[in-house]
């Protein structure tokens, strides 16, 4: 059964490629092996089916008629130059990157995605050499329940409906982003009518479809990078000087600048950006006797009251 | 095996085959991901088709006595298939996505070719490059060295921090180069402990290429990033944290999370006793309770430390 349906759609696909007017489906019926020995009834709901399928999988079938008089005399056609991928010219730099691309998703259905991708692109005569890349192995995983609903709408433009953090949100999905391993969705909130940024690990796994493929708009104003750029640490805006233990605190070494503040024997000053409070105290804390803030006041009191308080005990 | 799915790889199969006179049969499966049983009966299916009229000439030819003889496949009468469909929307997109993440993985060399990829892929099939990848792979620079030194079979040394914030300065041979969950890390092969060892990348800093030669290497094994949970030293402890420290539980490997009476309260197997101190300096005072208590001595030890020198200086 499938054999005799994929022949036929095959034929159909390649008649309707070939052909430079529009066809009319009586004539399709006559050449397009698979058509003959059918009812009319049949052939009406087969050729829709069959139709539909090409379209689904992408196939650019073109409904039209040849005659201006007589424009209700539909037909069929697939215009090459919106069928074939267009010649792509690649270095062979970018070949390897692109053979490398095809091994980086875990998820099976994606990595279907890329192999079929690979396939054309090696069809059209691009032949990735696997050994340029060997050392690199990224990947990207997608292991929230929600994943796979989320972006099959995002790629199809379908609005969706799920529950966040106890609520139910409307959102047409413009673009999605994998940042350290956690999933992100940006886009329309229909209930509070503007551009919201979703965590996939906090969506319901249950997404429901609320419109057909295709039914909006992605929009051209929005700043999507800038919307990104919120999921990243705020530009460090206030300084801090502190002693660093010598040979401790590389990573925060890695991004301070030496200090002529006068330290005990055995530390160096540096100065160092911070954007928020909270965060550089923790990460202070986390060195231990490692790293002593001289300044400012009010971070080295922070400090001193975290110190205080884990060195008093909660528990004890 | 749906039908929507074979008709699409025979779209492009056929210009596939055309540009690969006597493909292998084992190799065109794997290059379409499927079984070489789907391939034949993929070739059993275009042996039906062709151009509208089905005279015998018309049709696409396959010589499947090559196929059974050599395992090669010739087609050909299929000039008009030439060329393989555009990409698909989800092709597009996942291709992307991937280029991405392969970006974040190599340092500033390679990393030109692949912004050109992305660049002459979205121009070519309107496919919009929106969907990021963030990685936490370090620096480019580092990546750099990395790289070139793998490829030079060279010895690489740096300043190491562990998550214990524990420093140390390995000589070792890189390997490889790889991400798991968002975060990247070296392989690499340390002489001096006689063992594979891993590295996050975005913890090393001052890597210099050695210039000695690197030992010679089999395969790093599959990276595990789970495996100090298992391993056989690892203690349980339950932590409970102040309601506004919920987020920890996505940032941590923790094995189970519940709330109760307004606090937060995480479950999770510690293997390294420094990961825990700093993360007990970390927490502060958003930790309400510790268990086993003792684990968090040598915090308050660390702690108490560290308040002396506040009060020296």
């Amino acid at each position: 059964m499938t054999q005799h349906k994929s022949e036929r759609i095959m034929n159909l696909a390649i008649c309707l490629l070939m052909s430079r007017r529009y066809l009319e489906k009586t004539r399709i019926r006559e050449i397009v092996e698979g058509y003959h020995d059918l009812s009319d009834a049949a052939f009406e709901r087969t050729f829709e089916r069959d139709k539909d399928e090409l379209r689904t999988l992408g196939v650019p079938v073109e409904t039209g008629s040849n005659d201006a008089f007589f424009p209700d005399e539909v037909g069929y056609r697939i215009r090459r130059e919106d069928f074939e991928l267009p010649a792509i010219d690649f270095t062979a730099a970018e070949t390897a990157a692109l053979g490398l691309a095809a091994t980086v998703w875990e998820s099976a259905t994606q990595a279907g995605q890329t192999t079929s991708a690979l396939a054309k692109l090696r069809a059209a005569g691009v032949d990735p050499d696997p050994s340029r890349l060997a050392a690199l192995a990224p990947t990207i995983a997608a292991r929230e329940p929600a994943f796979d609903a989320v972006w099959s709408a995002y790629v199809e433009q379908v609005p969706i409906s799920f529950g966040y953090r106890g609520e139910t949100r409307q959102v047409e999905p413009w673009a999605m982003t994998s940042r350290r391993g956690s999933w992100y969705l940006l886009g329309y909130d229909r209930g509070r009518q503007e551009p919201r940024m979703f965590k996939l690990a906090r969506v319901d796994a249950a997404v429901s479809r609320i419109g057909k493929p295709g039914s909006y708009h992605v929009s051209e104003t929005v700043d999507m990078e800038a919307a990104w750029a919120r999921l990243e640490p705020a530009p460090a805006e206030d300084v801090a000087v502190v002693a660093l233990r010598v040979g401790r605190a590389h990573d925060l070494r890695r991004r301070a600048n030496p200090h002529p503040a006068v330290v005990p024997a055995g530390f160096e000053a540096f100065a160092v950006g911070y954007s928020y409070l909270g965060d550089v105290v923790a990460e202070v804390c986390a060195h231990g006797p490692d790293v002593v803030v001289l300044e400012p006041a009010a971070l080295r009191q922070a400090v001193i009251a975290q110190l205080t308080a884990v060195a008093e005990g909660v528990t004890r | 095996m749906t039908s929507a799915e074979q008709v699409s790889r025979l779209l492009a199969l056929v210009p596939y085959l055309q540009r690969h006179p006597d493909a292998d049969v084992d190799t065109t499966a794997a290059t379409f991901g499927v079984t070489g049983k789907q391939l034949l009966a993929d070739l059993n299916v275009l042996w039906y088709c062709g151009l509208p009229g089905g005279m015998p000439g018309d049709l696409i030819e396959i010589d499947f006595e090559a196929i059974d003889a050599a395992g090669r496949i010739r087609l050909s009468n299929a000039d008009y298939l030439a060329r393989p469909m555009r990409f698909t929307p989800d092709e597009a997109l996942s291709l992307v996505v991937a280029l991405r993440a392969v970006a974040e993985l190599v340092g500033d060399d390679e990393g030109e070719a692949v912004a050109s990829a992305l660049a002459k892929l979205e121009a070519a099939t309107g496919a919009p490059a929106l969907p990021k990848v963030a990685v936490a792979g370090g620096e480019a620079e580092v990546r750099d060295v990395l790289s070139a030194a793998i490829n030079a079979d060279e010895m690489v040394e740096f300043d190491y921090t562990d998550a214990g914030l524990q420093p140390s300065h390995p000589v070792v041979s890189p390997a490889r180069l790889l991400v798991r969950d968002g975060i990247g890390y070296l392989q690499a092969w340390s002489q001096e402990r006689a063992d594979w060892r891993t590295y996050r990348l975005d913890r090393i800093v001052g890597i210099a290429r050695t210039g000695q030669r690197r030992s010679q290497l089999g395969e790093p094994p599959v990276f595990d990033p789970g495996w100090f949970e298992r391993s056989e030293s690892a203690l349980p402890v339950t932590l409970v944290l102040e309601p506004a420290w919920r987020w920890m539980a996505e940032y941590i490997p923790v094995q189970s999370v519940t709330e109760h009476a307004g606090a937060i309260e995480l479950q999770l197997l510690v293997a390294d006793p420094a990961w825990l101190r700093a993360l007990i300096l970390r927490l502060g005072a958003g930790l309400r309770e510790i268990r086993p208590a003792e684990v968090a001595d040598s915090a308050r030890a660390a702690a108490a430390e560290a308040l002396a020198a506040y009060r020296a200086g």
